[in-house]
């Protein structure tokens, strides 16, 4: 039985006053959670290895594209480790698992493979180690001019490049002789081919909402020689001007599109994999999307694989088109033990050996100007032609600011409520530019209007 | 010298009354009203990236965006529409199984753990089995719908009703609490008068429309009381189950001010977003508490047999 010093038993909160069955459990319990309470948060970390380890969070796929290369250079370099760690597909939850333990104060990952439309984000927040410190001012010398572009910010390089993805235009050979080489043209096509009975749609594309539409939008406004974002000189802030004329035409091309029934209706719904599946699905002339779509596409085996070319997007007759730069690439976040050998890693991560083993096992564009001269990558992988041509006419980047995700999100809402038809395109593009306004003048400490 | 006794016992009683409730007080200021009111300051102030995180005033310009931004009045009307549509169904059904539980029988304690079972699991726990369940084209629930020889349905994928099965979700978890509420209001009747009542020869829904649910009154206001200020909170399910997805069609104002805050880190706009959202509650609950009290009043005119209000004089009786 369990005693008591006299002291303790003539207490007025004595146990003793308690029925005998309850007094063992309730001093187990108190002793156990007094226990619990001052056993350390974290236990204790295992004995560390003499190499030094680098951690790399980035999604899946890459993992599994380039564990095979990182086993290999852990083999090869015993002082150097490179531990990959695998996030989720989904891009804005791999940022949220990042933005958690950065906002936490030290992240557990030396480097993160990072979105191009994070960079001014993360920079601003002071999360990323600025690269040229440690890569060296010409750092991005040897890259091609197109895949150069949304690295740096205020003056500082935050992010080496991996892939060099721009949006593409893909076509039907067994329809047409020639791509079309304007948005008229384009347009022409289809509805001739629609009224011949050839193909059910003309063009698929992305128009749900989300990150893919923002993308497609800015294709169009640029199509129409319309602009997003204006910088302004010598500072990150700028200006959006989605009330243009160009702008409004160009809004006025996409929801013309759905309207005269060259695009379906449920476009407005279609991600990357819907608006691929319906064009391999043989029921589409022309079709938006990366270069992955082309594996896919040569890989499925449907009715259109092997009649499908593919070349860069089209402008309105007198504009340069051009495609919207979707690429990864990887920073260094603040806080991390081992910048140096970080850096190193991310030397050899975005250079051309994994770059080269990317495009062939993934479809993905390299940005070293060498591998586009790369004999084997030519003869093994056609589409590098025109991903070199592509980043040459000048790819479209998104508005290179903080702010960006939330421009991004309130243009989406306004173009695909929009497509389905809630709005007008003069109305959708003079709600989004108000709501632009407003939102820059409330993150920006400016007094409202 | 000791002091002398009180002459009026009740003055003290009153004074160390204070004085005992005051730690209570204490904390629910520096837990509630100290946080709402930097939300309010915070509110005026732009505090996001192009600040550096720094707070500066900007006069206002917070709530003009607010008034302009689709996302918020959509989320508004989500959550709304979720926290009346499934505290509703759990109403319902909590009356229907608290009035199931309250019979007696063998058996009856195993039954009320196990009927409390949904509730004690955690809120993610239990979403993550829910997106299992609700998942398309694999999920158990489509593998049933395509062996019955249906199509298979984007239950977390079709805008339009994704909603819903968030709502199946919630009340699937919810309605034992209710339902625990509720029998806790039944053990309370005392059993005579439902005897008496049967014995006048009333039938059952007579009984539950004359003596049960009159009786209940207080512990369904409660109940609403809880689950409406929990379910106009919706965090944790959404943000399991969907995300908040498809394009936006289940986010709620918490999620809204969540994302703002961790996402954006857009500090002055997510505090605007908790500060109009807190607000909307409390309109809601104000509405509410009056509604709740014209009904206790008019119950209580009832009792005293007076009649309801002038205008039904001739016809009360």
């Amino acid at each position: 039985m369990l005693r008591l010093p006299p002291a303790a038993a003539t207490a007025a909160w004595s146990l003793r006053r308690l029925p005998p069955p309850l007094r063992l459990p309730l001093l187990v319990g108190l002793l156990l959670s007094l226990a619990l309470a001052l056993l350390p948060a974290t236990l204790p970390a295992l004995p560390q290895a003499p190499a030094t380890t680098v951690r790399l969070l980035m999604p899946a796929p890459f993992v599994d594209a380039t564990a095979p290369l990182v086993a290999t250079f852990n083999r090869e370099h015993r002082e150097l480790q490179i531990e990959l760690v695998r996030g989720p597909l989904d891009s804005e939850a791999i940022s949220d698992l990042a933005i958690g333990s950065l906002l936490l104060g030290a992240s557990p990952y030396d480097l993160l493979l990072m979105d191009g439309s994070w960079t001014a984000r993360y920079a601003a927040a002071g999360w990323l180690e600025p690269l040229e410190t440690w890569l060296g001012d010409d750092a991005l010398a040897g890259l091609m001019p197109g895949a150069r572009l949304g690295n740096a910010f205020a003056g500082h390089l935050w992010r080496m490049p991996l892939t060099a993805d721009t949006g593409l235009l893909y076509w039907r050979t067994d329809l047409m002789p020639q791509p079309p080489r304007s948005t008229a043209e384009l347009e022409r096509i289809a509805v001739d081919l629609q009224a011949a009975g050839k193909v059910r749609w003309g063009y698929v594309w992305q128009g749900r909402q989300y990150e893919g539409l923002s993308c497609v939008m800015l294709e169009a406004l640029q199509a129409f020689g319309g602009r997003w974002w204006e910088p302004q000189q010598g500072s990150s802030a700028g200006r959006t001007s989605l009330d243009s004329a160009a702008a409004l035409q160009a809004a006025a091309w996409l929801e013309g599109l759905v309207h005269k029934g060259i695009s379906p209706p449920a476009v407005a719904d279609f991600a990357e994999n819907e608006a691929l599946q319906l064009f391999a699905a043989g029921d589409a002339a022309f079709l938006r999307n990366w270069p992955y779509a082309w594996r896919e596409i040569e890989k499925g085996g449907g009715p259109v694989r092997g009649r499908v070319g593919v070349t860069t997007v089209v402008g309105a007759p007198g504009q340069r088109g051009g495609g919207t730069l979707g690429t990864w690439g990887l920073s260094l976040l603040r806080g991390s033990d081992h910048p140096r050998e970080a850096a190193a890693v991310i030397r050899w991560f975005t250079g051309p050996v994994v770059q080269k083993a990317l495009v062939l096992d993934q479809g993905y564009a390299p940005t070293w100007t060498s591998l586009y001269a790369d004999p084997e990558l030519q003869r093994r992988h056609p589409l590098l032609e025109v991903q070199r041509q592509a980043l040459e006419q000048g790819p479209l980047l998104r508005p290179l600011t903080p702010l960006y995700a939330q421009l991004s999100d309130l243009l989406q809402r306004r173009i695909n409520g929009m497509l389905s038809g809630a709005e007008t395109a003069a109305a959708a593009m003079g709600d989004a530019q108000r709501a632009s306004e407003e939102l820059l003048a409330s993150t920006s400490g400016e007094a409202a209007r | 010298m000791s002091p002398a006794p009180s002459p009026r016992p009740a003055r003290r009683q009153h004074g160390s009354a204070v004085w005992l409730m005051l730690p209570a007080f204490l904390l629910l200021a520096i837990v509630f009203l100290g946080p709402l009111l930097q939300a309010v300051w915070l509110s005026g102030q732009a505090s996001s990236l192009l600040t550096g995180l720094q707070p500066v005033a900007n006069g206002g310009a917070n709530w003009q965006r607010l008034l302009g931004d689709g996302r918020f009045w959509q989320d508004t009307v989500f959550t709304l529409r979720f926290a009346l549509v499934s505290v509703g169904l759990e109403l319902v059904l909590g009356l229907a199984m608290a009035l199931l539980l309250h019979r007696p029988g063998r058996g009856g304690g195993l039954l009320r753990a196990l009927a409390l079972l949904p509730w004690a699991l955690p809120g993610t726990v239990l979403a993550l089995g829910w997106r299992w369940i609700f998942q398309a084209p694999y999920g158990p629930l489509n593998a049933l719908i395509q062996f019955l020889g249906g199509q298979p349905y984007g239950f977390l994928t079709t805008p339009a009703t994704t909603w819903l099965f968030a709502v199946v979700a919630d009340v699937w978890k919810s309605t034992p609490f209710v339902a625990l509420l509720l029998l806790a209001g039944l053990q309370a009747i005392p059993a005579e008068l439902e005897e008496s009542l049967q014995l006048e020869g009333a039938s059952r829904a007579q009984i539950l429309r004359r003596l049960i649910l009159p009786l209940l009154g207080p512990w369904i206001r409660l109940a609403v009381l809880f689950r409406l200020a929990q379910a106009l909170g919706l965090f944790d399910l959404v943000q399991v189950l969907t995300r908040g997805g498809p394009a936006g069609s289940t986010e709620s104002l918490a999620l809204y001010a969540y994302l703002q805050a961790m996402r954006f880190l857009d500090f002055g706009y997510s505090a605007t977003v908790v500060v109009a959202t807190f607000l909307l509650l409390a309109v809601l609950t104000l509405l509410g508490w009056l509604l709740l009290r014209w009904g206790r009043g008019r119950e209580r005119d009832r009792q005293r047999g007076r009649p309801v209000s002038p205008a039904a004089a001739g016809g009360a009786g």
